[in-house]
């Protein structure tokens, strides 16, 4: 068993150095791949942070003053469950403290001097509203009834800082998912040919090694291994990659005035390295299907 | 130990390369294949060690039915043969010493029995002392015998052996013709493809003839014709 081990490392090890310059342009393409699918996933997040206020098709928000009791709160939700035919009552939402200090924490993540200034017993609390019409008038009356109850600190309306974003968001997201899912697709064709390349080179030995009786998976290893490997190192590349550039946009972001919203487009370090993971994972899968395929479809001696 | 029942092997549409040949070699014969070029000499050994299948027909190998064998188990079928070529088909980047520890290696035996068996087949075929040259470095005779001590340190139950002296002068042929009757000798059965008149005439082994895909003799102790 030891002695087989051996053998597909020590084949893969020769493969690569034979086929250096092939091997280069595979993890290349692999790297440039799978960091553009990294960056889909950061700005994505990015997004979502600074939508996460308006998820589920909030269109109107009305913060209440920190110092509203609860007799205020039920007066104000009492204004807004009385016109049934324009809110939606079923997706009313009200987020008490800890859960509006939990929302602030993402869409803040960014910006640590608002974040300081935040308590969870100074932040206000919130109706989210979701809209029966898309009226945009109606809507402003609406917040303009909102906003003249006691203890109301202010109204946000979505169509006024949510639709650019949300379009702009829309295209980013479906330009990098083509051109990641393209690059894929060429990285594993890349490595599939490379592959393929090293078995032809290789045609006489598999010849000889089948007629000796070695078993198919025997010789499909050491070739397997290999694509792997280029996926696998490509997708280091790419880890790489998508550190240094999160850093540069954290720096980026951190010469912004605090409370412009562009904080909101920091993505916390979990989630960069669950990223990085899941890169690791996507390039050593891609590059075991494109050799398990090279190395299956080129063995019949 | 091999048994061909109405074998035929059609490439193409219409190219029959062997038609509804039958014939058996007992355990340890040694038979000669005879006949022009495309007569069907080399694909009765594809045949035989499964690299081709017949259209019609059944090959068996020690009692299993090559045919109808799971292609899973073909490896295990050929390490009970080894192959012998015209041109050698040696790996021209190892040593003599590694292109023969490489059937072993393929087939995953042990560093240890590898280093043991190696100089025994090199002595065997006598070449002991060239267990680090490259096939570049050796005289044609040389190689081939790199090629049979190659095929034969598994100590196979069959040796398929095509045109193996097709590319050496007579002295050296007669020489491998030597290898293969000691290897024959120690119980291996011998199957060996050719067209040399001489060598056939001279070993006086049992002779099966074909003459385009059809077989037309099988004598014992038989000459070319």
């Amino acid at each position: 068993m030891l002695a087989r081990i051996a053998y597909a490392f020590r084949e893969t090890w020769a493969s690569f150095r034979r086929n250096l310059t092939l091997t280069a342009a595979a993890v290349l393409t692999s790297a440039v791949s799978l960091l553009l699918v990294g960056t889909t996933f950061l700005v994505q997040r990015g997004f979502d942070n600074l939508l996460v206020r308006w998820k589920g098709d909030v269109q109107l928000i009305v913060f209440m003053a920190p110092d509203a009791t609860p007799e205020n709160v039920a007066y104000v939700d009492g204004v807004i469950k009385s016109q049934p035919n324009v809110v939606d009552i079923d997706k009313l939402a009200y987020l008490d403290k800890p859960a509006s200090y939990a929302e602030a924490q993402q869409l803040f993540a960014g910006d640590p001097t608002m974040l300081s200034l935040l308590t969870p017993e100074t932040i206000p609390t919130q109706f989210k509203i979701v809209s029966l019409t898309d009226d945009s008038a109606l809507l402003r009356s609406l917040a303009d009834q909102y906003r003249i109850l006691p203890k109301v600190q202010g109204i946000t309306l979505a169509e006024d800082e949510f639709e650019v974003i949300s379009t702009l968001s829309g295209f980013v997201r479906t330009v990098t998912i083509v051109m990641s899912l393209v690059l894929l697709v060429v990285a594993v064709t890349l490595i599939w040919n490379t592959i393929r390349t090293a078995m032809f080179a290789r045609r006489r030995e598999i010849e000889v090694m089948k007629l000796v009786g070695a078993t198919n998976w025997f010789i499909r290893i050491p070739f397997m291994l290999e694509g792997l490997l280029h996926g696998l190192i490509g997708g280091v590349l790419s880890c790489a990659g998508l550190w240094g550039l999160n850093r540069a946009w954290q720096g980026g972001v951190a010469g912004f005035k605090p409370g412009t919203g562009v904080s909101s487009l920091v993505v916390p370090s979990g989630y960069v390295s669950g990223v990085m993971i899941l890169l690791l994972a996507i390039g050593a899968l891609a590059g075991a299907i494109g050799s398990g395929i090279a190395a299956s479809r080129f063995l019949d001696v | 130990m091999i048994r061909l029942d109405n074998v035929t092997k059609v490439y193409g549409a219409e190219t029959v390369a062997v038609r509804d040949v039958s014939f058996d070699i007992a355990k340890g014969d040694f038979m000669f294949l005879v006949g022009p070029s495309g007569s069907g000499k080399s694909t009765l050994l594809r045949l035989m060690s499964r690299q081709e299948r017949p259209e019609r027909g059944d090959v068996w190998i020690a009692g299993k039915n090559v045919n109808e064998m799971p292609d899973s188990r073909v490896p295990y079928l050929r390490r009970s043969m080894g192959n012998v070529f015209q041109d050698y088909k040696l790996l021209s980047n190892k040593t003599v010493f590694e292109n023969i520890a490489f059937a072993l290696e393929v087939i995953g035996k042990p560093r240890h029995v590898i280093n043991q068996q190696v100089p025994a087949v090199l002595e065997l075929v006598g070449l002991a002392g060239k267990e680090d040259r490259f096939p570049d470095q050796l005289s044609g005779g040389e190689q081939q015998r790199v090629s049979i001590a190659r095929a034969f340190v598994n100590r196979p139950l069959i040796l398929l052996a095509d045109e193996p002296t097709g590319n050496l002068d007579p002295a050296t042929g007669e020489g491998i013709m030597q290898l293969l009757e000691a290897i024959n000798r120690s119980g291996t059965t011998v199957v060996m493809a050719t067209h040399d008149h001489r060598i056939v005439n001279l070993m006086r082994k049992r002779v099966v003839q074909l003459d385009r895909g059809v077989l037309v003799r099988d004598q014992e102790r038989g000459v070319y014709e």
